[in-house]
């Protein structure tokens, strides 16, 4: 049963990995990070990561089609997004959701270089890391 | 190098906080203590100077987070407390059990550890006294430095401030008020928050009964209170006034953010009135 170091080093195996980290978006907390960082400041690249996350997961815009009838629970506060993609010219930002069984708020990112990334295959890691992450 | 000549770190941010009798964790950790830092909002607790836990009064604890989503039941964990005695403790317990996995524990645990930690370290009146070589039953999890500690904690208050700068909505019991039509809509996170607003219970009070950290649900209260949503009570006597105030007049928090100012919109002036109005 892997820890966060041990997913957060198997992301860095995804081709083209420059970086990752779990993240909580309810309050911009970085609860570890490996690779590289953009401009050096860990903090703040968790704390913008985390506001982008945190839009996604609770504009009305993004909620699945269908989620409005959500009065049946839903006590875990998970969100409906699955993931949100961010593309450059050179990288790949990938954030995607852990569906923990307690209120965590938390999302692993990652993000590649371009050339050497392949944008469908990294989601698919990074959906089942993030599934183990969170499964016993 | 002396530690005890170490200037202490920045004072709490809270207005009215000043710095405690205790040694700093910052003192504690560069002596690489172990013990228990007390303060009068919760306790830290260090292992050869690295903060292993923190616990506060204010912080739903790792068992009301893990019991209240329902990850795990709170038989499961009053069997993994009668466990306290083992080497690893009551967390290592419940790994080795698979009742968790790792990284569900970590994830629980730095949860709770920053969330306790901010309301030990950055409220209240700081640190009161060490107690050498005491340590938690939860067992280590994931070690975190202390001045990563220190700069979350202060990372905290600002952000609160900059959500809205009127801390006392952090303790007063949560009040609805009806929004100007205009206030941003309500996320789902937060209409859980409101649905349990019964104008007796307090912030922490919600976050135990969601199991949510307590910061978090800070967070969630601070937006609901500048959107107009719950009340912003008028500010509380207990700081100490540097000059007081006339009868009627607008008590202003000791530090406003300049952002405030930078956008003066018109949702920004009316969030303002609302706020006056709240606090006349």
């Amino acid at each position: 049963m892997p820890g966060i170091d041990e997913c957060l080093l198997e992301a860095m195996t995804v081709n083209g990995a420059r970086g990752a980290a779990v993240i909580e978006w309810t309050s911009g907390l970085a609860l570890g990070m490996v690779g590289e960082v953009r401009d050096d400041d860990p903090e703040a690249t968790a704390a913008e990561t985390a506001e982008l996350a945190r839009m996604a997961a609770e504009q009305r815009a993004f909620a699945a089609v269908g989620a409005d009838a959500e009065q049946g629970g839903d006590a875990e506060g998970a969100s409906s997004v699955e993931d949100v993609i961010v593309t450059t010219g050179t990288c790949y930002h990938l954030l995607r959701f852990v569906d923990t069984a307690f209120d965590s708020g938390v999302f692993f990112y990652l993000w590649l270089d371009r050339r050497e990334g392949n944008l469908a295959l990294a989601r698919m890691r990074l959906r089942d890391l993030s599934e183990r992450l969170a499964l016993i | 190098m002396n530690p005890h000549t170490d200037v202490p770190p920045a004072p709490p941010a809270r207005p009215g906080g000043r710095t405690g009798t205790g040694p700093t964790l910052t003192v504690l950790a560069g002596e690489r203590a172990s013990g228990a830092l007390l303060c009068e909002a919760g306790t830290v607790y260090l292992s050869e100077g690295r903060v292993v836990h923190a616990e506060s009064p204010v912080a739903p604890g790792i068992d009301v987070l893990l019991t209240t989503g329902g990850r795990l039941t709170a038989e499961t964990w009053r069997e993994a407390v009668g466990h306290t005695d083992g080497p690893g403790g009551v967390g290592r317990f419940l790994v080795d059990t698979g009742r968790l996995s790792d990284a569900e524990l970590e994830i629980c645990h730095l949860g709770a550890l920053f969330d306790a930690a901010y309301f030990a370290l950055g409220t209240g009146t700081g640190p009161r006294g060490f107690q050498r070589d005491a340590a938690h039953w939860l067992g280590p999890v994931r070690p975190v430095g202390a001045d990563a500690v220190e700069r979350e904690t202060r990372r905290r208050g600002r952000l609160l401030d900059d959500l809205w700068p009127c801390p006392q909505v952090d303790t007063a019991p949560v009040v609805l008020r009806s929004p100007d039509p205009r206030s941003p809509a309500v996320t789902r996170r937060q209409r859980a928050v409101l649905e349990l607003a019964d104008g007796v219970r307090t912030p922490a009070d919600i976050a135990r009964c969601l199991g949510r950290p307590a910061f978090h649900t800070l967070i969630d209260i601070r937006r609901l209170a500048a959107a107009g949503h719950v009340e912003t009570p008028r500010p509380q006597a207990t700081a100490p006034p540097a000059r007081s105030p006339g009868p009627g007049a607008v008590v202003w928090p000791d530090t406003v953010p300049d952002t405030v100012f930078a956008d003066p919109g018109i949702d920004l002036l009316r969030r303002l009135r609302d706020a006056l109005e709240a606090t006349l």
